[in-house]
């Protein structure tokens, strides 16, 4: 079942999910509809899959509307046997002038048995829009572990450190009791 | 709009013409007796007729992709000729009939090897051409100063008569007959295409280049290429492609596949001229294509450049799988889109070696009526230890009825693995044409200039010769995008 927001002029919305262990993962099909100029998005994601979760996520913003912005943040750390898929679609109607629409999706994998996809797309019938996503998945950097491990940070130490500044975007918007859960699920990963 | 302009626009496509030369047919329609039909004609030894009746058996309970982000025609593949082919004359068995040779001409091919060596032209310039007109290759030049270095270059079905061994260790090596349900239609009833293979250590003295032109009416062209580079050796290798002006969609059912071994290098470059049908969106080519190339060996290279600006319907997504160590490949793609033309185009990167690297920038351009989609796969395996890649996919829209389109799909299963992808959608902002306005450059010359600067980086990627006829490309198929 996909959750559906609409969005008619001039109303905005700030949403941060978040997908870790401990939670329901119950948001895992958004879809958001700008219906009216004006109307903002503004949705951020984190997703920690430690052990042998298996997470979809699946996020639809349609643009029906000229002069609407929608910005998108996601960020997620999958270890152990995970799989996670981030499929997310910016969709312009014909005519929605004036769009501006901005998708981030990143991924880190912690392990050899871990998988990680994504599938950002774009649908654009106007061309008077500003649209863009980006992709990636990586590793934690070794160099970055290297200049903390030659200052005397234990190793473990670093990659949590790596993994906090990593997911910050996202955990800045949380309150202080939710972060610090976050955390402490990174600690553990 | 001016005059000037409507009548350059009125140009529309100078490869339009018709050459009136006499052809034979097989019937229309596609069963077993006319893929053996085809068979015959070509003299194929038994091996080949059972790969295509094989072939078209499993055609036969496949259905045909609708993934694509395209308004597909209906195809009634029993109204289809599946081979014609200029009539040979009589008295000169061996020559080819000059109706071609001026064809050929017409489209700035140059099929006379005498001109180069008798130095009317500069040497530097030399191509090697593998002709196409139909269902048969017309000619292939220098044969004989590329077979001094040991370079098979020939047409497919010559590679069948006198390089069998070769050709049956490679053909489907790399898109399996079924791998889908045009490429299983293209193993039945394939006519002809271009073989290459460039012996080990050697490096190609010429560029070799195939020409693919449909003429006859009511038929589809069904290409087969296979391109082989032994160890160490290097080959770039370019492809051209026109057809007649008419109303009736044509159908282009091509498979090509490259195999690259250890320490080889391919360069691969398509400027792809399909005739894309009138403003209404009638006629035009259907390029439904599987091109594939795998390398092999540690440390081979393969690099794709295509710029596309014909046909009514492209479905086409070139690919590489990186198998051997440390190998790398490219896909540098401009699609350009006008009218009520579709393209669904992109290509697929398969990580499999340790090491393996590949870099996809595609620009897209959309104007008029048309849909410009770019499709990819970067895919890393479990073993694909420090492999990296980096994808740049942009597009510009020409117009507020257009659509632009980005499906990429990213699947990384190695946790050494590095993939970036990135893409931005955007129009020409009006203070660039507001820049060009002032400085005396006309509305049409403006867009020309910007969309052949915002494809820079692919265009300067093609061979010399093909560059300069892709930026005239751009700015004809661009003619009548704004007014």
């Amino acid at each position: 079942m996909s959750k559906v927001y609409n969005l008619e002029a001039g109303e905005k919305l700030t949403l941060t999910l978040l997908y870790v262990p401990g939670r329901p993962w119950d948001e895992r099909d958004i879809e958001v509809n700008l219906n009216g100029p004006g109307a903002e998005l503004d949705l951020a994601g984190l997703y920690l899959c430690p052990d042998g979760e298996s997470l979809d996520i699946r996020v639809v913003v349609r643009h029906n509307s000229g002069a609407c912005l929608s910005r998108q943040m996601f960020k997620g750390i999958v270890g152990g046997k995970s799989r996670a898929s981030f499929d997310g679609l910016i969709y312009v109607a014909q005519d929605s002038q004036k769009t501006k629409a901005y998708q981030e999706s990143h991924s880190i994998l912690l392990s050899s048995e871990a998988r990680a996809e994504s599938r950002p797309q774009l649908e654009i019938y106007a061309d008077d829009v500003e649209c863009s996503h980006g992709a990636t998945t990586g590793y934690l950097n070794p160099d970055e572990q290297f200049y903390m491990r030659s200052r005397g940070i234990p190793e473990q130490e670093a990659k949590r450190l790596q993994m906090i500044s990593f997911l910050a975007p996202v955990t800045d918007r949380l309150d202080g009791s939710t972060r610090a859960e976050v955390l402490d699920i990174l600690s553990r990963m | 709009m001016n005059q000037e302009l409507k009548d350059i626009t009125g140009q529309e496509y100078k490869e339009g013409f018709v050459t009136e030369v006499e052809q034979e047919y097989v019937p229309k329609g596609l069963n077993e007796d006319i893929i053996r039909m085809i068979s015959a004609r070509k003299d194929e030894p038994q091996w080949l007729l059972d790969f295509r009746l094989d072939a078209f058996r499993k055609w036969q309970k496949m259905k045909a992709p609708t993934w694509g982000h395209l308004d597909l025609p209906p195809i009634d593949f029993q109204d289809i000729i599946y081979w014609a082919a200029p009539k040979r004359d009589a008295d000169r068995p061996k020559e080819i009939d000059p109706a071609l040779m001026e064809t050929f001409d017409k489209l700035g091919i140059p099929l006379h090897e005498r001109e180069v060596l008798a130095g009317v032209k500069p040497k530097e310039s030399q191509v090697a051409v593998d002709a196409v007109f139909d269902s048969v290759s017309v000619t292939t030049t220098f044969r004989k100063s590329l077979s001094e270095k040991g370079i098979i270059f020939c047409s497919f079905s010559e590679a069948v008569r006198e390089h069998p061994e070769l050709v049956r260790k490679y053909l489907a090596s790399v898109v399996p007959v079924t791998d889908n349900f045009y490429a299983a239609l293209n193993s039945a009833v394939f006519s002809d295409g271009s073989f290459c293979y460039i012996p080990k250590g050697v490096v190609c003295p010429m560029e070799l280049s195939s020409y693919f032109r449909i003429n006859a009416s009511g038929t589809g062209q069904f290409e087969r290429t296979l391109i082989i580079a032994d160890e160490g050796s290097r080959l770039s290798y370019m492809e051209g492609c026109t057809a007649p002006m008419r109303d009736e969609n044509q159908l282009h059912a091509a498979v090509v596949e490259i195999i690259v071994e250890k320490d080889a290098d391919v360069k691969y470059s398509t400027v792809q001229n399909w005739y894309p049908g009138d403003a209404q969106g009638r006629g035009g080519i259907l390029n439904l294509v599987t091109k594939r190339g795998i390398c092999k060996g540690s440390g081979s290279h393969l690099s794709w450049t295509q710029v596309e600006t014909g046909s009514a319907v492209t479905w086409k997504y070139p690919s590489t799988i990186l198998k051997g160590d440390n190998s790398s490949s490219e896909f540098y793609s401009v699609a350009l889109t006008n009218n009520r033309q579709q393209a669904d185009t992109g290509t697929k990167m398969i990580h499999i070696g340790r090491g393996t690297r590949s870099r996809i920038i595609s620009k897209g351009i959309s104007a008029g009526h048309s849909q410009n989609s770019y499709r990819g796969l970067v895919r890393v395996n479990p073993g694909a230890e420090g492999a990296r890649n980096y994808s740049q996919c942009d597009s510009l829209l020409i117009g507020s009825k257009c659509g632009a389109h980005t499906f990429p799909v990213i699947m990384n299963s190695c946790p050494s693995a590095t993939v970036e992808h990135e893409a931005t959608t955007s129009k020409i902002s009006e203070d660039q044409m507001f820049y060009c306005a002032q400085r005396g450059i006309a509305p049409e010359e403006a867009v020309s200039l910007i969309v052949n600067g915002y494809a820079r980086d692919v265009l300067q990627r093609l061979p010399m010769e093909f560059a300069v006829e892709a930026q005239k490309l751009i700015s004809v198929s661009l003619e009548g995008a704004i007014g």
